[in-house]
């Protein structure tokens, strides 16, 4: 299985950067996630992977082979590079069958009539479509053409398969069954799989490792646990999930832990910093998830760092957790918890290891 | 990579049946894939020569047009110079200055019957709960359909001087008619032949629009009449410019009605000032004629251009229009049935009564009211039809019809990928020139084809001197319709289509001919309905390029009736209107089968 490079994108349209040096490595037969919101240039990419859209600037390599290169004129056809496509919109061919649709990349291969019937026979099978065959789209539910799309793009063997938003024409229930069975297909095959969407849990839940963009720029590469517990910059912390965040100045600083002064308060907080690079001195914006917070009555004589104590503003409950508006003086958090704590004084402990610093976006 | 995919499968055989299935491909062939090969047929040399056969067909006629306006002699004579006598000659001439006036009082007049009339049966149809409105809204796209110069010569046939119903009116009962050879008189006609424009730009614009606003207008306390003149009519504003425009254009254009009402009575617009400089045999004068051909070309051109911006400023109305959904429906009580009796009464007029014009026409000996019809009876002229150059012409008319059809038909849909669907750098040129010869006039590519085929040596002299150039002169006329059917129908065959195409290794060729083209089908053989019809019907850029012996059912029609063989014409006119209907209806009724064949399927 290939690696894919990706180098320096830059592609411009009008007079708006909808990819801005994208540069990222994705391993071979790993499942990676371009995740970001609508316009951020995770599709544009993934077209510019497939052939479908020309960069301005950058280089793309699969394996030894570049697909595309700015500087030297390269530009390999879409057609010509091989690789699986699965659309948002599945894009099976309504005049053919399922049979039909899967039997035209042999086709265009030149494959024998005989290796046809069995190699289509065989990826139906594997996509448990092999009743189907001799269907027209419009008489398949929209799962079943998703399948039917995703065996089509497997039939002739790719080098690479790309996920265009491929769930989000799914309902809810449908959606998550499907996750499954894609991400085992994959991991089964091997396949190196470039994956795009904008649910966040879809990433974090499939992928192997996650880039997360916005407006053509990457701002993280990790795992999904990396980019969930150690976002790498506001944004990250924001489209990832749910965050509380908290501005402050850095009072004190040793080589475990920093300790930051919340802006407008008298609260202190202590930061667990492993050897990462913190800023010594200065404003920084701390982010903690709403589930890493524990809550404690505030009658509890707990009173450690990071405890702090607050005022109850609201209680929702969300069937397997209640959510809590607190306010911590003017500061307001969100949190997530199993119990229903009584009473409107409440005590709030944030673990040192749930917090994390955040890049300076200004700097 | 099956091969590759059941090796994977082996290394991590986890029992669940996915893997198992995996495993199972291994069976099957272990064979590494051939890559696709690049096909024989290179995608920018096929795409290239799409666009060099629209722009010479297109632009083909406009530059010899152009050499021959300022050139001092014709080009079929030796030595010409450079010389702008041809403009000086026209804009000098009293008579065309007075052409120019009439032309511009017949398209005013034109434009405001066909705009308010059309904009009122769109209102009615689309706003309203006159009675059987469905069917009349397919009935008014007659007039446009139906053959022009037919129709036109029904009407002489039963209201122009010495018409039927003329001497009716006249003689027997002494009410005062209309006289339709006169400028309003013409301008009447011309605007039923046109209201369908404004009709069919009016009723897309009411359908695409959310009658909630008239629903609002409604709730906030304004009576039916306010808001049709507070939201309803605001709403169309776009729709009655563009309309309007276009007919403003094909009004200025117009040959046949003028010619054959208005010119026998010394009534000239541009167009048959031009025309009959050009035939006139005493004293012809191309240079000028060409130079006027310019001129009427450039107004035109500028008409389209405003257009163009037109469409831009109603595509801003229409994307801020919701989804068509439940319809504001006006009551108009008492005024139900006249309003249907109104709406009915243009078709009768424009449509049935010269048709039947035509059909009495065509068996009597001469169609007067002093005797009655039935004791002149006589099938002679259905007989003459026969008679060779009747025949010929019928013959001609179906071959290039045929054959243009199925040419223009392909062109255009490869031209249409082109511009749509392809990555070919000058692709954006394309739709505007598709869209160019639509406004215009018949006459100006007619001028600009006999020039064409002169300057361009022995292939010229072939298409000069036999069917075939006048065929691909009616082809470029009216291949704007070809592509205004096929364009709607390619938006709604989603890119991701044959981006799906491309990536399995089919190359722009074969993506189009095994996925987009078969998707556009329905669209393609509407197109060659409709192309079949409009060549059948064309006549007026043949004016100028027919010869002996290369005549088609319109210039024979137009040549005939001048000389006054007025029952063959009526038989041959309804020759062409019944085969018009006809090719029409079985179009139709073949097109809904496939297209639900199609879903059955």
């Amino acid at each position: 299985m290939p690696e894919i490079h990706v180098d320096n994108l830059v592609k411009i349209f009008g007079n708006q950067r909808a990819l801005d040096q994208v540069t990222f490595a994705v391993e071979e037969g790993e499942l990676f996630t371009l995740l970001g919101p609508s316009g951020c240039g995770k599709s544009t990419t993934l077209l510019s992977i497939a052939g479908f859209q020309r960069p301005e600037e950058g280089r793309i390599d699969v394996d030894e082979t570049t697909f595309f290169d700015a500087e030297r004129r390269i530009n390999i056809a879409a057609e010509r590079r091989n690789l699986g496509i699965v659309f948002q919109s599945y894009a099976v061919w309504p005049h053919m069958t399922v049979f039909e649709n899967l039997a035209f990349p042999l086709k265009v291969r030149r494959v024998a009539k005989r290796d046809i019937r069995s190699r289509v026979a065989d990826v139906l099978e594997l996509v448990e479509m092999g009743e189907y065959a001799s269907r027209y789209p419009h008489q398949l539910s929209g799962g079943q053409q998703q399948r039917v799309a995703l065996a089509r793009a497997l039939v002739y063997s790719p080098e690479v398969l790309l996920l265009d938003e491929p769930f989000s024409n799914l309902d809810a229930k449908l959606r998550e069954r499907a996750r499954a069975w894609v991400k085992e297909l994959q991991r089964s095959l091997g396949l190196t799989t470039v994956f795009v969407t904008h649910d966040q849990d879809e990433a974090l839940s499939m992928s192997d490792r996650v880039v997360v963009m916005n407006r053509g720029v990457v701002q993280q590469i990790g795992t999904p646990e990396d980019v969930y517990r150690r976002p790498a910059n506001r944004f990250v912390a924001e489209f990832v999930g749910r965050v509380n965040l908290v501005q402050g100045v850095v009072a004190a600083h040793d080589g475990a832990t920093v300790v930051v002064s919340v802006d407008g308060s008298s609260h202190r907080l202590a930061v667990a910093a492993p050897g990462g690079v913190v800023p010594v001195s200065g404003p920084v914006t701390l982010a903690f998830r709403p589930e890493s917070v524990t809550l404690l009555p505030a009658e509890s004589t707990t009173n450690g760092t990071n405890t702090w104590e607050g005022d109850v503003h609201a209680v929702a409950f969300l069937g397997d957790h209640y959510e809590y508006d607190i306010h911590v003086g003017s500061l307001p958090l969100t949190v997530q918890s199993g119990q229903r704590m009584a009473g409107d004084r409440i005590k709030v402990h944030i673990p040192q290891e749930a917090l994390s610093i955040l890049a300076d976006e200004s700097a | 990579m099956l091969g590759r995919l059941s090796h994977a499968g082996g290394i991590r055989s986890s029992g669940s049946p996915l893997t198992a299935a995996a495993d199972a491909t291994s069976s099957s062939s272990t064979r590494q894939l051939p890559r696709p090969r690049p096909s024989l047929v290179p995608a920018g040399a096929l795409q290239f020569l799409t666009w060099a056969l629209i722009v010479t067909g297109v632009v083909g006629p406009f530059l010899p047009l152009l050499y021959a306006s300022v050139r001092d002699r014709p080009l079929y004579e030796d030595g010409g110079l450079f010389s702008l006598r041809g403009y000086r000659e026209v804009l000098g001439d009293s008579a065309f200055w007075h052409a120019a006036l009439n032309t511009l009082q017949y398209a005013v007049e034109t434009t405001a019957l066909a705009v308010v009339g059309g904009a009122a049966i769109a209102i009615l149809v689309a706003r309203t709960d006159m009675p059987a409105r469905r069917i009349l809204s397919r009935l008014i796209l007659l007039p446009v359909l139906l053959p022009a110069l037919g129709i036109v010569l029904g009407w002489i046939v039963v209201w122009g001087p010495g018409g039927y119903l003329t001497l009716l009116a006249d003689q027997r009962l002494h009410l005062p008619t209309l006289a339709i050879n006169t400028i309003p008189g013409m301008s009447l006609i011309e605007s039923a032949r046109l209201l369908p424009i404004a009709f069919l730009t009016c009723e897309a614009a009411l359908s695409r629009a959310d009658s909630s606003l008239e629903d609002a207008a409604r709730s906030a306390g304004a009576g039916p009449l306010r808001v049709l003149r507070s939201v309803t009519v605001p709403m169309l504003r776009p729709a009655l410019l563009n309309s309007g425009t276009l007919i403003f254009t094909l009004a200025i254009a117009s040959l046949g009605i003028p010619l054959l009402l208005g010119s026998q009575r010394g009534i000239n617009t541009i167009s048959t000032y031009l025309y009959l400089n050009w035939t006139n045999g005493a004293n012809p004068d191309p240079p000028s004629v060409s130079a006027g051909a310019v001129i009427l070309l450039a107004i035109a051109t500028i008409l389209l251009i405003v257009r163009n911006r037109l469409l831009g400023a109603e595509a801003r109305f229409v994307s801020i229009g919701g989804r068509a959904g439940r319809k504001a429906m006006l009551q108009l009580r008492g005024l139900r049935w006249p309003c249907m009796a109104a709406v009915t009464l243009y078709l009768v007029f424009s449509t049935l009564i010269p048709v039947l014009g035509l059909a009495l026409m065509s068996v009597v000996v001469i169609l007067t009211p002093l005797i009655a019809p039935w004791h002149l009876l006589t099938s002679d002229h259905w007989h003459t039809l026969a008679q060779a150059e009747f025949r010929q012409a019928i013959e001609h008319s179906v071959v290039i019809s045929l054959a243009g059809a199925i040419l223009t038909t392909a062109l255009v849909a490869l031209a249409t990928l082109v511009a749509h669907r392809s990555r070919f750098p000058l692709r954006r040129t394309l739709p505007f020139l598709m869209l160019y010869p639509r406004a215009t006039p018949g006459l100006i590519i007619g001028i600009g084809f006999f020039w064409a085929y002169l300057l361009t040596g022995a292939i010229g002299d072939y298409l000069r001197t036999s069917i075939w150039g006048i065929m691909v002169a009616f082809c470029v006329r009216d291949l704007p319709f070809a592509y205004v059917v096929m364009y709607p129908t390619l938006t709604r065959i989603g890119e991701e289509l044959d981006r799906a195409g491309r990536s399995v290794g089919a190359g722009w060729w074969l993506t189009s001919r095994r996925i987009v083209l078969p998707l556009l089908r329905p669209a393609i053989f509407a197109s060659f309905i409709l192309m079949f019809v409009e060549i059948l019907n064309d006549y007026d850029p043949a004016l100028f390029l027919v010869k002996p012996g290369t005549e088609v059912i319109g210039t024979i029609m137009l040549s005939e009736f001048i000389q006054g063989t007025i029952g063959p014409v009526a038989a041959l006119a309804l020759v062409q209107v019944a085969a018009t209907v006809v090719v029409l209806g079985v179009g139709a009724a073949l097109l809904k089968i496939r297209v639900t064949g199609e879903h059955d399927a």
